[in-house]
């Protein structure tokens, strides 16, 4: 790939780098993403996932390389300004409003996406209502609206982190472990609806995953890290079929 | 501003500054220590120095006349703190170390007004003072300036106590287990240590530095209702600029801020306090964490 | 619409007190009044924004000093004067909390302590300006206001217009992003919301309210002291709000009734053990609280009626 920014690609890294102290989390992550892209991000414990998120997300900094969002270098640019480019993103240990009813988890989303948060004097529980029940709809958590999210169950609450995620409608999505915790036709039904969603909007989805049947059912391609660096890259079957992906991750499991 | 070139004067006001400085390192390295260990930051402090200052004031009514009263009265002032702040540390402190922060915060910010009145009811709302023990009533020629001899006693005390301290925290056992307190307190229970009497020691050794602080400060000052409030701030003012838990912090914050509250006097004397503040906005803009302080406080 | 009818009885039966009422529960009931605003103003911050002010004396103070100073030094009529006191307030607050907001539980109390103890100082010292102990006597508001009843009936228009603001701030964009960037300060931030500057904005609108309930202190008490800025008056609406409950928007005002009642019961027996009485109770609560602070602030939450989905 020339260094010239590739035109279309809604994601992509050249030689990212990152270490902590003494180890090389992210050593040189190469990552093309196109439009419509399902991409799952697949490795060891350890192979560097949530820091190339953390990267990516303008969580942390990067030590060398760089990283294009639709086309432009979005090296230190802090998350709350990438969330208004377009960027959205769930973390691995759900991140919602707990003491907010499912509702308000998403009003308040979409109030602030259209920057309306400082608006002292409209009523907040009419603005955005219809948007945010038909989100929930889409996520299938039409029934919770009304309950304080704390108590929904660990999936429904994952589901939540999604809807907030979407309000912003964003080009792409970045999915850190969206199935943790959960149930394996659970695991299945929620990327499915990731998939449906994305299938609609046109929207790009990156997620991490372990749950290799998960993976092969739902993404598109897959990226292997492995030791921080891409160890593989292609279509699931060709991943599949890999050697050093089996070696490697797979083991004798698969 | 001609005394800027007036060095005699420069000197004496260095000297006085450091004067204060030190009485406000006394309390405010009570403040970071119990901080450091027990994770509480005892709204009520200031209520400790204000006791000692009033303990001074009874013991030495009641002591007979001698030579030796006031010293007597000074040993015995912040031992009086001590055992008060043992009483709160066992009697309520022990409760909350598992509460939340909040919570501790608003009990012993309850505490500031129970104290408080109890020292109202105990020696009414006149302003006592303590006199200067004759020796060092007096005044000394610094390069021709006078300077009260009593300040004299206080740079001399102050930095042997701050210099015991370090011996203590560096240089015996239970000030290495302080000093592991305040890194892992979870470890140090794992290791047999009785963490609960070790939180004991440390709160009446920081109430007994801040007793001591005002048991030294009874003769410099009106010795009134309203002077913890006074201390209080300026104790937090130390810590933010030099760090919640450090030591070196606390000397040096204290340090400062003395100076700056000397020379402010002979600028304009309202403005130290809009000093202190600047000063403070200054460090928290840059390091919010205080000088040497760490950044998860 | 039960709440509403609820609402109405309650004004209705305001509205009547001074009929039925000798002046001096009238004056009472004033007092009420104006700690349920200032109590209320501080839950937003506590209760709605998480954020604890041990200091909110300052705010208060400022108000009132405002207040009183523009009316006696400069002669300038209560109906100017009064707006005034939210104005300096929130400048204050602004001020303190551009430093405060940025910083941990720990540090944001024992600042905000701090700098009621700073503007408790100031005042103190600048004798020439504020009066300093002394402090500013013959605040009075004029001949029109002056009876028990018409300052009552002044109070409760003033403070009712202030907590229906409050209320339409609680339940707008902003309050929700509030009680967003309270629960989960880095989601808040993934969706865009500048966490800092929403926390200074939460504190400047509590300081002007608490001003604003100053500035009323002011003409019902017909003087000022310095000791509006101390411990013990930063103690109030955290008490108030404690005892009604920061959980629910008009807790503050009917922990307002429990606490005066109970100051009035207490300090005409013996004054000298209100605050004794005051913080000892605070203590044994803290005590004997079975859930912390959480179980406070997010035991029931504040609904807005969008429940009805």
């Amino acid at each position: 790939m020339a260094h010239a920014i590739s035109q279309g690609l809604v994601l992509q890294t050249k030689g990212l780098r990152k270490h902590f102290g003494g180890v090389q989390a992210v050593n040189g992550v190469d990552l093309a993403v196109p439009p419509g892209d399902l991409r799952a991000i697949i490795g060891p414990n350890g192979a560097g996932k949530t820091t190339l998120f953390n990267l990516i997300s303008g969580d942390i900094a990067h030590d060398t390389g760089h990283i294009y969002f639709a086309g432009e270098e979005v090296s230190g640019v802090p998350p709350h300004r990438l969330y208004r480019r377009g960027m959205g993103r769930t973390f691995q240990i759900t991140s919602i409003f707990k003491q907010l009813t499912a509702l308000e988890n998403v009003q308040t989303a979409f109030l602030s996406y259209h920057r309306r948060h400082f608006n002292l004097w409209t009523p907040g529980r009419r603005l955005y209502r219809d948007d945010a029940l038909a989100l929930l709809e889409r996520v299938g958590l039409r029934e919770q609206a009304a309950k304080p999210s704390t108590i929904l169950a660990h999936g429904d609450k994952r589901r939540l982190e999604l809807a907030i995620a979407l309000a912003s409608a964003p080009r792409l999505l970045l999915l850190d472990e969206p199935t943790a915790g959960m149930a394996p036709r659970e695991r299945h039904e929620i990327m499915a609806l990731v998939a449906r969603i994305a299938g609609d909007t046109g929207l790009t989805v990156v997620f991490t995953e372990h749950d290799m049947d998960v993976v092969f059912a739902v993404a598109r391609r897959i990226t292997v890290l492995h030791q921080g660096a891409v160890l593989a890259e292609g279509a699931p079957a060709e991943v599949r079929a890999n050697g050093d992906v089996q070696r490697v991750y797979l083991g004798s499991t698969h | 501003m001609s005394w800027i070139t007036n060095g005699p004067l420069i000197t004496v006001q260095v000297m006085s500054g450091l004067s204060v400085g030190m009485l406000l390192f006394l309390v405010s390295v009570g403040m970071s220590l119990i901080f450091g260990v027990t994770r509480i930051v005892n709204l009520a402090h200031g209520c400790f120095y204000m006791v000692g200052a009033y303990l001074m004031v009874t013991l030495v009514e009641i002591l007979p006349d001698r030579a030796w009263t006031f010293w007597l009265a000074l040993l015995l002032a912040p031992l009086g703190v001590a055992a008060l702040g043992g009483l709160i540390e066992i009697g309520l402190l022990r409760l909350i170390y598992h509460r939340d922060p909040l919570m501790q915060l608003i009990l012993t910010f309850g505490l500031i007004l129970v104290i408080g009145t109890l020292v109202l009811l105990a020696w009414g709302p006149d302003n006592k003072s303590v006199s200067r023990p004759e020796a060092l009533a007096g005044s000394v020629k610094i390069f021709g300036q006078p300077f009260p001899s009593y300040y004299v006693l206080v740079l001399v005390l102050a930095p042997i106590v701050a210099i015991g301290l370090w011996l203590v925290f560096y240089r015996t056992r239970w000030g290495m287990l302080v000093r592991a307190a305040t890194v892992d307190r979870e470890m140090l229970g794992a290791l047999g240590v009785n963490v609960a009497a070790l939180y004991t020691q440390v709160f009446m050794f920081g109430s007994w530095l801040a007793g001591f602080g005002g048991a030294l400060a009874a003769p410099t000052v009106a010795v009134a209702l309203g002077m913890d409030g006074d201390v209080l701030t300026t104790a937090f003012v130390v810590v933010v600029i030099g760090g919640l838990g450090s030591f070196a912090g606390s000397f040096i914050g204290a340090l400062l801020v003395g100076l700056l509250q000397s020379f402010g006097i002979l600028i304009f004397p309202a403005i130290s306090i809009v000093l202190l503040f600047a000063l403070m906005a200054i460090v928290l803009i840059v390091r919010p964490w205080g000088l040497l302080g760490r950044p998860e406080a | 619409m039960r709440s509403a009818a609820w609402l109405v009885l309650v004004l209705v039966v305001l509205a009547l007190a001074p009929l039925a009422l000798p002046p001096f529960f009238l004056q009472l009931l004033t007092e009420i009044a104006i700690v349920g605003l200032f109590a209320t103003a501080f839950n937003l911050l506590m209760g709605f924004g998480g954020m604890v002010s041990f200091g909110h004396a300052a705010y208060f103070a400022l108000g009132a000093y405002t207040a009183a100073l523009l009316v006696k030094r400069l002669g300038v009529p209560l109906l100017l004067a009064l707006p005034a006191a939210p104005i300096v307030a929130a400048a204050g607050a602004l001020l303190f909390g551009f430093f405060i907001v940025r910083l941990s539980h720990t540090y944001f109390a024992m600042l905000s302590l701090a700098f009621a103890q700073i503007v408790f100082t100031v005042i103190f010292k600048w004798k020439t300006l504020t009066g300093g102990d002394d402090g500013l006597l013959d605040v009075w508001p004029p001949t029109l206001l002056k009876s028990p009843a018409a300052y009552y009936y002044f109070t409760l228009a003033i403070v009712g217009v202030c907590i229906w603001a409050l209320h339409a701030i609680v339940a707008s964009p902003f309050g929700y992003a509030l009680k967003a960037v309270r629960e989960n300060p880095r989601r808040a931030r993934y969706i865009g919301i500048d966490v800092r500057r929403h926390q200074l904005a939460a504190f400047v609108i509590s300081g002007a309210f608490s001003g604003v309930a100053g500035g009323l202190f002011a003409f019902y008490n017909g003087s000022v002291f310095p000791d509006f800025a101390y411990f013990t008056k930063s103690f109030e609406p955290l008490v108030v709000a404690l005892l009604g409950g920061v959980q629910s928007f008009f807790g503050p005002l009917a922990g307002a009734f429990g606490f005066k009642l109970l100051e009035w019961a207490i300090s005409r027996q013996w004054p000298v053990y209100w605050p004794l009485f005051l913080g000892a109770v605070v203590v044994v609560v803290i005590v004997l609280l079975p859930s912390g602070f959480v179980g406070l602030v997010g035991g029931r939450l504040w609904r807005t009626r969008s429940a009805k989905a």
